[in-house]
């Protein structure tokens, strides 16, 4: 059984091996979810209060007052619906356009770049299992055609916001000297992801500008590897390493904005 | 041998403020905006976002992955106490939650974190630790006698016996800024509004407390509110104003969060009442003030609460006020300097962020700048006298007592 990645025979990578190391990412993550809902969730439900004698960290407290304060009404009057949070302040981004337009532009392209990329290689893989067991009116190598002008477009536009991210932080000075080994990590992790992706696809297509000079066999023996190499990153850097890394605002920063209505 | 002992608890932190720690981006718009980061010389600890690095990183090490397999790693307490002096080190004052591009709700935040220090046995600052005590046996923070709050009454000052309104004083215009005192009763009663006051019932609103992470010591905070609660219920009264922005956010944001209900009346800003009356005709001004006003917007009234038109609405229908704005307003307010116990633990730095807006004021070639906030008015006009500047520091409340026709100074024995 193969997992698909490519034209021909040659450029597959094996379905094990990404199997292996998407469900060692899965458990990385999860277990380190797992600590930060517990390390949140050590904290009291309410204001002025302590935690309870004996009581240890627990998810399930931390999602309880989670959703005890999205729910509740605000006493500053600052309060935006939940709807209008979510689309507005969530998937817009609208805090960070009010503050800054190029940062927003930066950000927004690499949230909409990284999401959509990371949606479309789920489904290539829904479409390449589902066919193992049922026969589609198209094949995967099909689905995967259709899916590379929206790659690509979706490719550059996360270049773009990681290019602009990482000019900002090596050249504007305020943001270079605030700039500590948690921001780096995050910015030079994404840089890897994104150029190593556009290397594995230059190298199986045979692009003229990202596959690095190689062609005819040399490209055959080297795209697999080149693949595998970009799959495992991906999975490693950009699922396993979140509950451990500045990426972990992914997920507590929706979180956050939800909790205080949109934000004062 | 005994397992290690996290160095630091997660008292007074909620499960959604330890989350929020997580949520910071390092975006740096709270550093370009916090006025005690600039006031201070760009004091690196002073910066929200450096305070949220730091106890993010307290978290870690003693609840985060490493803690979870090897055992908690210890904080010195050196690292614990520099963390307070800089998280006292803060007005409170909210800017750094409206620019936040990540909602945090820092002012809660920070205010928890002061607690929870607290509670461990390090902090507050300076002499603010005796404000709990001080408070608790004089219910006020001056330490004055409790019989006397009413003796600033003026005899042509009506005050009902039970009124379905209350004018809250607060500490601070009924022992020390009596013109603002004088000014509220006066133009109540010259609009004909009846109104009743608590007298020795009137305690301390706790602001002082809450804000420097005092609110849990000896329950003192919980029994002030809980006691001015039932001596306005007392009174029948079925709304409550106030002139001081301290009091008001206390009342309307603190008491109910520590009685753990909502309060029995309607808790009202004096320049949301005279709005309200503005609006319906019913104020007759006899009085030009014929100068240029700007106005500073307290936090505790704007960023904490939210209102901003009222006090604005108000000073634009004074006649003879030519209203003009400072750049930084309303939400973007620059705080006074005065809030979060600055000006009572840390005086030089409350003065040098009141410099920093009195300059903001006198860019304007205001003649008058005015407020809502007793501590905002004494603060500016500290920074005011520290630049030696041209410029009037006066409550709105005071400027409309003015606009109609009424002294605010104590009347002269005969």
């Amino acid at each position: 059984m193969a997992y698909f990645s490519g034209l021909s025979d040659a450029l597959r990578i094996t379905f094990v091996q990404m199997m292996i190391v998407s469900f060692i990412a899965m458990v990385i993550f999860v277990y380190g979810m797992i600590i930060n809902l517990q390390k949140w969730g050590a904290g009291v439900t309410g204001y002025a209060l302590e935690p309870e004698a004996g009581s240890k960290g627990s998810a399930i407290r931390f999602l309880k007052t989670w959703w005890k304060q999205v729910t509740e009404e605000s006493h500053h009057g600052h309060g935006k619906p939940i709807l209008e949070t979510l689309v507005l302040d969530i998937l817009f981004q609208r805090r960070i356009l009010l503050r800054s337009p190029v940062r927003w532009f930066m950000h927004f392209t690499i949230f909409a770049g990284w999401m959509t990329l990371f949606a479309m290689s789920g489904m290539m893989f829904a479409v390449e299992m589902t066919e193992r067991f049922i026969e589609l009116p198209f094949t995967a190598a099909q689905f995967r055609e259709v899916l590379q002008l929206p790659n690509d477009i979706f490719g550059y536009i996360l270049l773009i916001g990681v290019v602009i991210a990482l000019v900002r932080r090596l050249f504007v000075s305020e943001v270079r000297e605030a700039s500590i080994m948690y921001d780096w990590v995050l910015i030079g992790v994404v840089f890897i992801v994104t150029v190593s992706g556009f290397v594995a696809d230059g190298i199986r297509t045979g692009d003229i500008v990202w596959n690095i000079g190689m062609s005819g066999e040399t490209a055959m023996a080297y795209a697999p590897p080149a693949a595998l190499f970009h799959s495992v990153i991906s999975l490693l850097f950009c699922i396993a390493f979140i509950p451990y890394s500045k990426y972990i605002h992914i997920i507590a920063t929706p979180l956050a904005i939800l909790a205080n209505k949109g934000g004062e | 041998m005994a397992k290690k002992q996290p160095s630091i608890d997660t008292k007074n932190l909620t499960a959604v403020q330890l989350m929020e720690l997580d949520s910071c981006t390092r975006c740096g718009e709270c550093v370009k905006w916090c006025p005690t980061y600039a006031a201070s010389g760009q004091k690196p600890g002073l910066a929200p976002r450096d305070k949220i690095l730091r106890w993010r990183q307290f978290m870690n090490k003693s609840y985060g992955v490493k803690a979870k397999l090897f055992g908690p790693s210890e904080i010195p307490d050196a690292e614990l106490e520099e963390f307070k002096d800089d998280v006292h080190g803060c007005t409170t004052c909210g800017i750094c939650a409206t620019v936040c591009e990540s909602g945090i709700n820092t002012v809660e935040l920070w205010e928890s974190m002061r607690t929870n220090l607290v509670k461990k046995g390090i902090g507050p600052f300076g002499k603010q630790g005796m404000f709990p005590k001080l408070i608790g046996q004089y219910r006020n923070p001056y330490l004055l006698d409790q019989k006397a709050r009413l003796d600033w009454v003026p005899e042509d000052v009506k005050i009902a016996d039970k009124a379905n309104i209350v004018y809250f004083t607060g500490c601070t215009a009924g022992y020390k800024q009596l013109a603002l005192a004088f000014a509220t009763s006066r133009v109540l009663n010259k609009l004909g509004i009846e109104f009743t006051m608590l007298g020795e019932d009137e305690w301390c609103c706790g602001s002082a407390l809450i804000r420097t992470g005092q609110v849990h010591v000896d329950e003192v905070a919980r029994t002030l509110a809980k006691h001015n609660v039932e001596a306005i219920k007392a009174k029948g009264a079925t709304k409550v104003l106030y002139a001081c922005a301290g009091c008001f956010r206390a009342s309307k944001v603190d008491w109910p969060r520590l009685l753990g209900e909502e309060l029995p009346f309607e808790v009202i800003h004096i320049t949301e009442f005279l709005q309200d009356l503005i609006k319906k005709d019913k104020i007759k001004w006899e009085t030009s003030i014929d100068k240029t006003v700007t106005y500073h917007d307290p936090c505790h009234l704007g960023r904490h609460v939210g209102v901003y038109d009222a006090p604005r609405f108000v000073l634009e229908h004074i006649p003879g006020v030519k209203f003009v704005e400072m750049d930084r307003v309303k939400e973007f307010q620059r705080c006074c300097g005065a809030g979060g116990g600055v000006k009572a633990g840390i005086p030089d730095l409350a003065l040098g962020v009141a410099e920093s807006r009195v300059k903001d004021a006198l860019d304007t070639n205001a003649d008058i700048l005015s407020s809502a906030c007793p501590f905002c008015k004494r603060n500016l006009s500290d920074g005011r006298d520290s630049l030696k500047a041209d410029i009037e520091v006066e409550d709105v409340i005071v400027l409309v007592a003015q606009a109609l026709g009424l002294s605010v100074e104590e009347p002269k024995s005969e």
